[in-house]
């Protein structure tokens, strides 16, 4: 049987071999192994990782050079040495969640908000991966992964300061920073915070919903400039949106009250600040010092003589 | 052999020492590397037709052994059944019921029938239908292809037809088997692997005839280790595009953008 493996390279082999074989000289028996032929050793046979991504075994109980002699890394004494123990087993005494019960909560009402900065969506408008003269919505966000991730919703940060944006942009997402606030509207720009769900912003990313019209949705709700932007009319009904655009879902308004007040205030540039009266506080449950002197009546303010302090 | 690596010669002698980062710009700007020429034959008179041109980070790639192992592995994985089955002690049929009484027999005492120690009982710490497929990111698996296809564009081992690998009507195994025997391509030289664009059964027949010669594979079949595994690969002009265009995706990264 011939070696498995070839005396010379492929290559050298391929030039050699070829004009020998194919002669059949007589003095072929000169040079034996040229005349061999050539088996082709697998290169499967020879594939590895690199020795870095393997890992040598640990040789346990072979002697105190090893590191893992004596007890073999198991202690001395007990069950652990022999088995396992439940990490809770506390040999047998009352488990310590029983005497002492759980500790910390879940927070329910916690949301996971994606964060994305001013100067990282200017730079992806540079980069063409966004155009400003759109509305810029969850959607666009995730499409050009300027974000990813989102969870619970979007919220804008102001990183890179009141000059980072070099053009006005029109946002719509869930939560803005009052530095990020401050940015967009010295720009010229617009931002609208609207609520989103977990399962509304997948559907947004699906299309099958739109981006921030819903039925709480007024044309109040959003400057002029991102209707414009948006390329919406006049009218601006879910119902006539969803039609137009074919849309299969609806886009869900808040029910708590958390969120309602969030989005009733005009500081958070909520959809829903178009509903309060003048005066009136975005809190449903306390009013504010205005409303609360006009619902008492006008009490007569108590004028002081100039020589009392109080 | 029929395609040899008129590359590489090339490569080397534009690489010139770099002196100083003047000459590197200048160098790099005039960096305009070649790309890797190949001849196509016809089939099966192996008549050479012309040459095709591929991109070097197709046909050219620096063989990587560890990355062809990550990719044998992980074709090896996923084709896994992991459909082996035993049943347990509670999966056997029969009954719960004591074999004989505790005491008294002189016999060591037992429980049911279905026990692993027991012929017909149920098999302990037996296997059970699982997954086995592992993962691999994708840009690796790619370049693996492409890694793949050069070491055998290299070696010369890669034979592209221009037209489809296809047979006269009324051949006979006896046409085909001469022609692996004047090519050279046959079981003393390592066999071969013919790849074609789609599946044509009459032809695969034929080829699985003279299988000891030969195997046949449509595209869709190929994978990784199947570039790897015989002397040469025969391959149609289409399928190995069709391969390569598939499997590039950790070159055509264009930047995700947003569309309206």
């Amino acid at each position: 049987m011939p070696p498995r493996i070839s005396v010379l390279p492929a290559q050298l082999q391929q030039l050699v071999s070829k004009p020998v074989q194919a002669a059949f000289s007589p003095l072929s028996f000169l040079l034996p192994q040229l005349h061999q032929q050539s088996r082709h050793a697998h290169i499967l046979a020879s594939l590895s990782d690199t020795p870095g991504a393997y890992s040598k075994r640990i040789r346990r109980g072979r002697g105190p050079a090893s590191g893992k002699g004596k007890t073999s890394g198991r202690g001395h004494k007990g069950q652990g040495q022999h088995g396992k123990v439940p990490a809770n087993f506390n040999g047998g005494q009352t488990p310590e969640i029983i005497v002492h019960g759980e500790r910390g909560f879940k927070n329910v009402l916690s949301v996971d908000m994606a964060p994305v900065n001013l100067d990282r969506i200017q730079e992806w408008i540079d980069q063409g991966r966004i155009d400003p003269t759109r509305p810029i919505t969850v959607r666009e966000l995730v499409q050009s992964r300027c974000i990813h991730q989102v969870k619970d919703g979007v919220k804008v940060l102001g990183r890179g300061g009141e000059g980072v944006l070099k053009q006005p942009i029109h946002l719509v997402v869930s939560r803005v920073s009052e530095s990020a606030i401050a940015a967009i509207e010295t720009a010229g720009g617009s931002v609208t915070t609207r609520y989103y769900t977990r399962s509304s912003i997948a559907r947004i990313l699906k299309r099958e919903t739109h981006p921030f019209v819903s039925t709480a949705w007024d044309l109040k709700s959003g400057s002029e400039a991102l209707y414009k932007a948006a390329g919406v009319e006049e009218e601006l009904t879910e119902s006539k949106i969803m039609q137009e655009m074919g849309f299969r879902y609806r886009l869900p308004d808040p029910t708590g009250r958390k969120d309602i007040e969030y989005y009733r205030d005009p500081a958070h540039r909520g959809y829903l600040s178009h509903l309060l009266k003048p005066m009136e506080s975005p809190s449903l449950f306390f009013r504010s010092p205005a409303e609360r002197k006009a619902a008492t009546g006008s009490r007569k303010e108590k004028v002081l003589p100039e020589n009392r302090l109080w | 052999m029929a395609t040899e690596s008129a590359g590489s010669t090339e490569y080397l002698t534009k690489t010139a020492p770099l002196a100083d980062s003047a000459v590197a710009d200048s160098l790099a700007s005039r960096w305009d590397p070649s790309p890797v020429k190949a001849t196509t034959y016809s089939f099966p008179s192996m008549e050479p037709l012309r040459f095709v041109e591929y991109p070097r980070n197709h046909l050219l790639m620096p063989l990587r052994k560890d990355i062809l192992h990550r990719a044998v592995v992980y074709e090896g994985d996923k084709t896994r059944q992991g459909s082996a089955s035993t049943k347990w002690r509670d999966d056997v049929h029969g009954s719960g019921r004591k074999l004989h009484q505790q005491k008294g027999t002189g016999k060591a005492r037992v429980g049911d029938r279905k026990s692993p120690i027991r012929k017909g009982g149920g098999v302990a710490h037996g296997p059970h239908p699982r997954d086995f497929s592992s993962g691999l990111p994708r840009k690796i698996y790619d370049q693996a292809w492409r890694i793949a296809l050069s070491y055998r564009y290299k070696r010369g081992q890669l034979i592209i037809i221009d037209d489809e690998i296809a047979m006269p009507g009324d051949a006979t195994p006896h046409l085909l088997r001469e022609i692996f025997k004047i090519n050279r391509w046959g079981r003393e030289f390592g066999r071969s692997t013919l790849i074609t664009d789609r599946r044509d059964d009459d032809l695969f027949a034929a080829v699985e005839e003279v299988g000891e010669h030969a195997r046949i594979l449509d595209r869709d079949d190929v994978d990784v280790k199947d570039l790897l595994e015989t002397g040469r690969l025969i391959v149609e002009k289409q399928a190995l595009d069709r391969i390569l265009a598939h499997h590039s995706k950790d070159l055509n990264s264009t930047p995700a953008k947003a569309t309206y």
